[in-house]
């Protein structure tokens, strides 16, 4: 366990690099993730946010450098340990990458019944309380995927990641292609179920509101690494960089910044 | 996952999860200790389902969860919490939680919330009703089947002859693009399975015939089937696999991103620019590679006979100009344009019935193949009953 300014650092990352063809994204880029913050990822397009979440998640191999998780470096793991870890987070994806051929229910056993050993009834009592604990109606239970709109189907992909209750979630670009009522109800539910869960919540995001109302820090990628991170209110205050300023004191910024709406609080 | 202490490492006993039921005073408690976690959960289950839930003598009987020794709580170990409590409730104990640090308690209150909520029940049939449903669908689904594709030939038709009253709508690149893909480029695959086939009909007739003493006769058994069914059928099935397959991967696509609604709204027919020059081309391409076909099948079964008859190439070919008439060639030449239209038209239909998934796709992409050699399959034994009925 890595403790750092008394909170435990979850996840580590450390001079990493990686290149796709001749195009260059990251250079020696370091990012700490402590246990029970919500922290956004943001910056331009193609600086590689949602390749980050990959390297971290193991997907995508990067050219030099170390990940952590809980400690563990990623490269002295063996394929145990990786499963072991694995079962500690939980990933949400764009559009939730929910199984076509299996009801919302079945989807949300999944990961049970890869990893566990429960019985079908106590399968069927988590996955109805997971499926109300991210805001959807019971008979949503044993409708397929397509049958869903795009907001339910990332309330359905987020209760299949936290299916085991795991200690990290990530979510990438969990408002995307919401409507901005939809958006809020999102941003409210995140909170809420990191508060309830204890969950660390490393998430990928443009959306200037989700940043403002219920993110505790910010991680900026630009000029290929992590260039500031901090609290949103910090950034804004003291962008030192051309494009923070442009992000967090442009113009749908100072709509978003929390002197025009409350943050919610840490406790709601 | 939420744990009592962060910075706290347990040591593996203390994380084992357990209780105990003790009666101390009017109060029922269940002491829980350890990690009431979901990877403990199984094992919790079965003992909590194991335990009594205690009656009480008198009504000012109350129960206790101390959940003072968890250690560790996650939603899983919160709901069987919550399912013992709810049951010692309904046994008349009020039942309140010692313990909980307020993390625990925030966790225990919102699974609380959450148990409540109804569940809807998913009807079961009986096996019987379940298949005489799907029959009925099946029985309905070829007849919606069978109207709609008889309404897209007349739409089809239309489009056609609209064309020919305004030249200008037909797409020359497009039709060329198609003649290419479905025809040229099938040329190997058909010339080879075609070959294969003929040659192998010759010496299965050879080897059948032998007995009788007839085996010349093989000949005439791999001309006629060779020009009048082989070649066609063969053809049409590897085109609907190939082409009909690709026109509705195509067009399905296109559909599914909203290609075709564009297309639409911005004046271009669909019919005009996707349809009609699939279709046409395959009716051009088909009787074609039908003509190569037969070619090779006669070829293989050429090759076939001089290996097992020792027949050589001049004499296989007097024989067939003693056994072939023009009428054979004909009777399987005259299938292959309408195999065409069956095989363009299913393969663009289904397409143009792709709604927004993938999966939409994929069942189209295959129905439209399985439609497709089916019809033809169809086609060809309704052209044989005609056929000998005008004496052909």
């Amino acid at each position: 366990m890595i403790v750092e300014n008394g909170k435990e650092v979850v996840i580590r990352v450390r001079g990493l690099a990686k290149s796709f063809g001749s195009h260059q994204i990251w250079d020696g880029l370091n990012l700490d993730v402590y246990r029970g913050e919500i922290l956004a990822i943001v910056g331009g397009s193609g600086q590689g946010k949602s390749v980050l979440m990959r390297v971290i998640t193991g997907l995508v191999k990067p050219d030099t450098g170390e990940v952590k998780l809980f400690g563990q470096s990623t490269k002295s793991m063996s394929p145990q340990d990786r499963l072991d870890i694995e079962r500690r987070w939980g990933i949400l994806f764009q559009d939730g990458a929910l199984f076509s051929s299996l009801t919302v229910l079945q989807n949300i056993q999944v990961p049970m019944r890869e990893h566990l050993e429960l019985p079908q009834a106590m399968m069927d009592d988590l996955a109805f309380l997971k499926l109300s604990m991210v805001g959807l109606p019971p008979n949503a239970a044993h409708k397929f995927p397509s049958e869903l709109s795009g907001g339910m189907r990332k309330r359905a992909g987020l209760a299949r990641a936290l299916a085991l209750d795991p200690e990290i979630v990530f979510l990438d670009e969990p408002t995307a292609g919401l409507d901005p009522i939809g958006a809020t109800d999102f941003d409210h539910l995140i909170r809420k179920l990191q508060q309830t869960l204890g969950l660390t919540v490393y998430m990928v995001t443009h959306d200037l509101d989700t940043i403002f109302t219920v993110c505790d820090r910010v991680a900026v990628l630009a000029d290929r690494k992590i260039v500031r991170t901090g609290s949103p209110t910090e950034l804004q205050r003291h962008p030192n960089h051309p494009w923070i300023q442009e992000y967090f004191c442009g113009e749908r910024a100072r709509a978003a910044s929390p002197g025009e709406r409350p943050r919610i609080p840490a406790n709601a | 996952m939420l744990k009592r202490d962060h910075q706290l490492v347990l040591p593996t006993q203390a994380r084992a999860p357990g209780f105990r039921v003790e009666l101390r005073g009017t109060t029922f408690r269940l002491v829980a200790t350890g990690a009431w976690t979901v990877h403990e959960a199984a094992k919790l289950d079965t003992a909590l389902k194991r335990l009594r839930v205690p009656i009480p003598p008198t009504p000012d009987f109350t129960g206790e969860m101390d959940i003072a020794g968890i250690a560790e709580i996650d939603t899983a170990g919160a709901m069987l919490l919550q399912r013992t409590a709810a049951a010692w409730e309904k046994s008349g104990l009020r039942t309140r939680y010692a313990g909980a640090t307020e993390s625990f308690r925030i966790l225990i209150e919102e699974v609380q919330r959450r148990s409540r909520a109804e569940r809807p029940r998913i009807e079961k049939r009986g096996a019987l009703t379940s298949f005489v449903e799907d029959m009925l669908k099946a029985l309905t689904g070829v007849w919606r089947d069978a109207v709609q594709l008889t309404g897209f030939l007349g739409e089809v038709t239309a489009a056609f002859l609209r064309m020919l009253r305004q030249p200008w709508r037909f797409r020359p690149t497009s039709f060329v693009h198609h003649l290419d893909h479905t025809g040229l480029r099938a040329v190997p695959i058909i010339a080879l399975i075609c070959f294969l086939i003929g040659a192998v009909v010759m010496q299965q007739g050879v080897v059948q015939l032998k007995p009788f003493g007839a085996e010349p006769f093989a000949v005439n058994m791999v001309a006629i089937l060779a020009l009048r069914e082989v070649g066609i059928l063969l053809t049409a099935i590897m085109v609907a696999g190939r082409s009909g397959s690709a026109f509705t991967a195509e067009i399905g696509s296109m559909k599914m991103r909203e290609e075709i609604d564009a297309m639409r709204t911005l004046g271009i027919d669909p019919m005009d620019t996707l349809v009609l020059p699939r279709i046409l081309a395959l009716v051009v391409a088909l009787p074609l590679l039908t003509f190569l076909g037969d070619l090779m099948g006669l070829a293989g079964g050429g090759v076939m006979a001089f290996v097992v008859l020792g027949l050589d190439a001049s004499n296989y070919i007097d024989k067939l100009r003693d056994v072939v008439d023009f009428q054979h060639f004909m009777a399987g030449m005259i299938k292959a344009p309408f195999a065409a239209i069956i095989i363009g038209l299913v393969g663009c239909l289904e397409g143009l019935k792709v709604e927004g998934s993938a999966e939409s796709l994929g069942t189209h992409v295959t129905s439209a193949v399985v439609k497709a050699i089916f019809l033809v399959i169809i086609l060809d034994a309704l052209f044989a009953m005609f056929l000998s009925g005008i004496g052909m």
